[in-house]
């Protein structure tokens, strides 16, 4: 008898090394001989290095070596354009690279034998900088004449632009019986992973520097590291040991090539571990992003022209700017059919921290945008919100922004429906609480996003299986290298491996996580591991099947899977097919607000998912409410503050002000919707990101119903809340 | 470079404050170390020579009545002052400053003692003990000559605002002198108390504003009352002003407006560029005042 495992909700399979401690993160990891690094970080926002004395902490105790910038062979990195120096500092070939940008660049490390050896030598490390006027406002940064903060890299600061021009705007608005104008502001956030950045690097036995470091995408992280250190990708091997929430951060690498540069200088093991002040202050954070929007609609309550600027604070570098603001182009109407649309996107840099990805990756920022335009269109128009959505909902066949159809089947309007449904929408309770201070209200937002990065890019995942026994299938091997990054994800490709080969998961040993013995299985992040491993592990399971079937033993293969190919945005009107499938997303919630605190207590959410298929049931309602806990913070306790000089204040967890146990919504209702993608595995979409979409919009529209007023600008912390109402 | 050399864990006041005098480098004492070990690994207090851990000495983990006064032991944790009913029945505004400190484990081992050396205008138990009026008992080293005598320690009573001279700056020389214990008046006929505050994120950090009131009824009349309130000032700050408007006054929405005008004018709120400014302060705290002394009042029946 087979054993069927997908839909079931398997244990995770690495529980139980979590729960007990034994499973080791980065810095946990020692080795003989090891030495230690500290950073120092430039602690200022703009400036130029004009020079840097070593030898005091050269000659310190302890101390094995200190590199600069000089020392880097290749002095430049970065996911999607090498824009960011490994080191800040004079004496590196390429150009602008004595320039640090922002608090958290790197200007030297040491290495030695002991990290207080480490700490004590980076204090002696004598630098001189030229300060520059920080440039801290993405709209002052965008203007012509502004100071350049990458003078190789063109006449000004915009970083990124896309341009959507759908239909005619003007005969559109013509046709608009209600305008609805309004300008958005949607705060950074700290990725707040429980692990702060940390790695160990070493010589391994085929004399590769290993490096040992959490991360979301082994093959990308070895190749960047392999380009700073002017190596040959195969002289690198990138490890991801288990992993400590990434979120989108660990996207971009942090500590990873000064390791790599001082193992390959010293060829002996070195560590690292960031203090929680080092990983807020010096890695990329969620974009700060400001929306203006004038919407229009006809009496009938369709949605007639939109026109949008969006602009996003990329900070320093690059990182995803690009990919992020992609995204915040694609769903920046929301999960609507706009017959006329006109959009300008930008991306900025300025000195402030990096913008970087974090879970749903600038959909969020626009949805805000887009969900409270539709609730205030629906206000003018005297319609019901939900009413008004599903109105306007995509529907099979409905060209996008981008002028070309979402992928079929297309199922926002269920999944509005089904939040609707499950929360018994029009039924609530009263508003005030008779002598209290209090007031209810309850709000809705939808949303959409992507699954996988495409945008023309061919999307690929690799998947190895080998199968053991002889009569009877006895074990399985499953080669995967796409990171767990405390999603569930090895346990959801186990149980896909399991089910193909019809046996318990019990008998699937998964290896990944490796560059040297694993094929590239693309990033985990834009909610695409479950499709993309999917579809790779079916497919390499699949082919092993058919050769155990034909007495082959150990009956091994190997898939690579290709998605169905996309296309780029155009560059003057955006027109494309960008992506394969989007994910489905809606939320009901429910707020009580203090009028005298300005407290906002969220006591109840409803949030409906489109997953296509369930492989795992308890993982998906652990992603949703994972999702929300993270939004709650987003939408209501975090605020990633900075000073007029662009230092960061908020750099410990006792000011950067995380929800705890007591603050979270005391009610989460996961409603999973499952409207199978034909190209999915088993029909399977995506998820990881899309609880988090709607939440902060859905929070605001639930504020306005309680008080009245609308707040366009979060977190909705007690004073924005009071001063929103007027009473300070 | 380690956050410290020594480690002493004393069994008698005296030998505690004898180890503090007499350490052979810069000496602090540690109760629970939840502030402490912060600002040690987070370098906002230079690393000390000697650390003198006051847990393991009977008497200041006692928890007890004495004649007619409460007496808890500087070190006793803040969790068994929130469980302990006899704090219940004579200091409930300590009981519920102690049950909203932190979270669990922080409440475990964090203490009293901690919370008011420490200093800070705001911390809750320092805000209860504020209102309830507490005495402090202070034990010094005796120098030279004194030292002969009487097992080389002094102890004083000190009235409980004169422990503090600044944010931060306990007016406790910590170099020789520790708190031992806290001294609170048992509750009389209808004598009540009570504490509250407003923050955000519950359980991690100081509160946005906290207020404690002990008060003592004669029928509709105020007979005596202690209002303190942080951060409402550079030290815990005590309403003394709306204090002696209210002694002998009727309580009513007029005479409590009043009282509140007097406090706004006392008060010195501050703006906090990581926690919230003065406008908000000010805004929040004729509300969360008059909660707590509704509540207060009712118990005082
Ligand atoms: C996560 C977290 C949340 C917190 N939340 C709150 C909160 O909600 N409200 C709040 O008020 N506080 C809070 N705190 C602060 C802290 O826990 C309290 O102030 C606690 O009461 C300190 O006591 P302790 O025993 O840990 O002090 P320690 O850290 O041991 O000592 C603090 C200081 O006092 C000195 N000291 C200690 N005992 C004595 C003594 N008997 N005599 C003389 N000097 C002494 C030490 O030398 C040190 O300088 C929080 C802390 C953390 C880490």
């Amino acid at each position: 008898m087979t054993i069927q495992s997908v839909g079931q909700s398997v244990p995770r399979v690495d529980a139980l090394g979590k729960v007990k401690g034994e499973a080791l993160y980065s810095g946990d990891l020692s080795m003989p001989g090891m030495l230690y690094m500290k950073i120092l970080f430039a602690e200022r926002a703009f400036a130029r290095v004009k020079s840097i004395d070593t030898s005091k902490a050269e000659a310190a105790p302890g101390v094995a070596a200190v590199y600069t910038a000089k020392d880097i062979p290749v002095n430049e990195y970065g996911l999607q354009i090498p824009d960011q120096p490994v080191l800040c500092g004079p004496g590196a070939a390429k150009p602008y690279t004595d320039l640090v940008r922002f608090v958290g660049d790197q200007v030297a490390v040491v290495v030695a034998e002991t990290e207080a050896q480490a700490a004590a030598a980076v204090k002696l490390i004598e630098v001189e900088y030229e300060d520059l006027p920080p440039l801290l406002d993405p709209i002052e940064a965008m203007k012509p004449g502004a100071p350049l903060l990458h003078p190789d890299r063109g006449s000004d600061n915009i970083c990124v632009h896309y341009r959507i021009r759908k239909g005619d705007i003007d005969e559109g608005f013509k046709k608009a019986d209600v305008i609805v104008e309004s300008e958005y502001r949607t705060p950074v956030q700290e990725h707040a992973y429980l692990q702060p950045e940390a790695g160990l690097t070493y010589i391994d036995e085929e004399g590769r520097i290993a490096v040992v470091c959490a991360g979301q995408w082994t093959h990308a992280d070895r190749d960047s590291i392999a380009h700073a250190l002017g190596l040959p990708n195969e002289q690198v091997r990138v490890i991801y040991p288990a992993i400590g929430g990434a979120f989108g951060g660990r996207e971009d690498l942090s500590v990873q090539i000064v390791l790599a540069l001082a193992t390959m200088k010293l060829r002996k093991p070195v560590k690292i571990v960031w203090s929680r002040r080092e990983s807020i202050i010096g890695h990329g954070k969620r974009h700060a992003v400001i929306l203006k929007a004038r919407w229009g609609a006809s009496k009938d309550g369709k949605l007639v022209a939109t026109e949008s600027e969006v602009i996003g604070d990329g900070g320093a570098y690059m990182y995803t700017s690009n990919k992020v603001l992609g995204n915040s182009t694609i769903t920046h109407t929301g999960p609507y059919f706009v017959p006329n649309i006109k959009a300008d996107i930008y991306g900025v840099y300025t000195n402030n921290v990096p913008g970087a990805a974090f879970r749903g990756f600038g959909a969020p920022q626009a949805l805000y945008m887009a969900e409270l335009q539709m609730d205030k269109l629906a206000e003018k128009l005297g319609m019901d919100p939900v009413e008004f959505r599903l109105k306007n909902a995509l529907q099979q066949g409905d060209t996008m922004s981008v002028g070309t159809p979402a992928p079929n089947p297309v199922s926002i309007t269920e999944v509005i429906q089904a939040a609707r449904d499950k929360a018994d929408w029009a039924n609530r309770g009263s508003k005030v609480v008779a002598g209290t201070p209090l007031v209810h209200g309850r709000g809705f937002a939808a949303g959409f996003k992507n699954v996988g990065f495409s945008f023309g890019y061919q999307e690929n995942c690799w998947a190895k299986v080998e199968i053991y026994g002889n009569g009877q299938i006895e074990r399985a091997v499953l080669h995967h290298a796409g990171a767990e990054v405390g999603q569930g994800t090895h346990t959801v490709m186990v149980q896909m491996a399991a089910h193909v080969l019809g046996i318990s998961p019990d008998l699937v040993e998964i290896r990944t996580s490796d560059s040297a013995k694993q094929g590239n299985s693309g990033s985990v992040s834009a909610s695409r591991m479950t499709f993309m491993a999917g579809n790779a592990i079916k497919g390499a399971a699949e082919a092993a099947l058919e050769k155990w079937n034909a007495e082959e033993r150990p009956a091994i293969a190997e898939f690579k899977y290709l998605a169905p190919p996309t296309t780029h945005m155009d560059h003057d009107t955006g027109y494309s097919m960008p992506n394969f499938q989007y994910a489905y997303s809606a939320q009901v919630v429910d707020v009580e607000v203090d009028t005298e605190t300005g407290h906002v207590r969220v006591t109840r959410v409803v949030a409906a998912d489109d997953v296509g298929k369930a492989i795992n049931p308890d993982l998906v309602v652990g992603q949703i409410e994972g999702a929300v806990v993270q939004a709650h913070g987003y939408a209501i306790t975090e605020e990633y503050k900075t000073d007029k000089n662009g230092k960061v204040i908020s750099d410990q967890f006792s000011t950067y002000l995380l929800p705890t146990i007591l603050d979270i919504p005391e009610q989460v209702d996961s409603v999973i919707v499952e409207i199978p993608d034909p190209n999915g595995p088993w029909g399977a979409r995506g998820l990881g990101e899309l609880p988090y979409l709607p939440y902060a919009a859905a929070v605001a529209a639930a504020v306005h119903d309680a008080t009245g007023v609308w707040i366009h600008e979060f977190p909705f912390t007690p004073e924005r809340v009071l001063r929103a109402l007027g009473k300070i | 470079m380690n956050l410290w050399q020594e480690y002493k864990r004393p069994t008698s006041v005296a030998e505690a404050v004898q180890d503090l005098a007499s350490a052979a480098g810069p000496a602090l004492p540690i109760a629970g170390g939840t502030d402490l070990m912060l600002d040690l690994r987070q370098g906002n207090h230079p690393p000390v020579h000697t650390l003198i851990d006051l847990t393991f000495i009977p008497e200041m983990s006692a928890l007890e009545l004495r004649g007619d006064e409460l007496y808890v032991g500087a070190a006793v944790p803040v969790n068994q002052v929130a469980l302990d009913p006899m704090v219940g029945t004579h200091a409930q505004a300590l009981t519920e400053a102690a049950n909203l400190i932190a979270g669990p484990q922080v409440r475990n081992t964090a203490t009293l003692g901690g919370n008011v050396a420490h200093a800070l205008p705001a911390a809750d138990g320092t805000i209860a003990l504020t209102a309830l009026d507490a005495v402090a008992e202070v034990a010094s080293a005796l120098s030279g000559v004194e030292q002969s005598r009487s097992a080389g320690v002094e102890t004083r009573r000190m009235p409980f605002t004169s422990l503090f001279l600044g944010p931060g700056k306990s007016a406790i020389d910590k170099t020789r002198e520790i708190i031992v214990g806290f001294y609170l008046p048992t509750a009389g006929p209808h004598q009540a108390s009570c504490f509250k505050r407003i923050m955000r994120p519950q359980g991690v950090a100081l509160p946005i504003l906290n207020c404690a009131v002990w008060l003592e009824r004669d029928g509709d009349l105020v007979k005596d009352i202690h209002i303190a309130v942080g951060p409402g000032g550079s030290t815990p700050f005590r309403a003394t002003e709306a204090e002696s408007f209210l002694r002998g006054q009727p309580f009513h929405d007029e005479t409590f407006a009043r009282a509140l005008d007097c406090l706004l004018d006392q008060a010195k709120f501050r703006t906090s560029a990581r926690r919230a400014s003065a406008d908000y302060r000010r805004h929040i705290v004729g509300g969360l005042l008059r909660d707590v002394f509704d509540t207060a009042w009712k118990r005082a029946e």
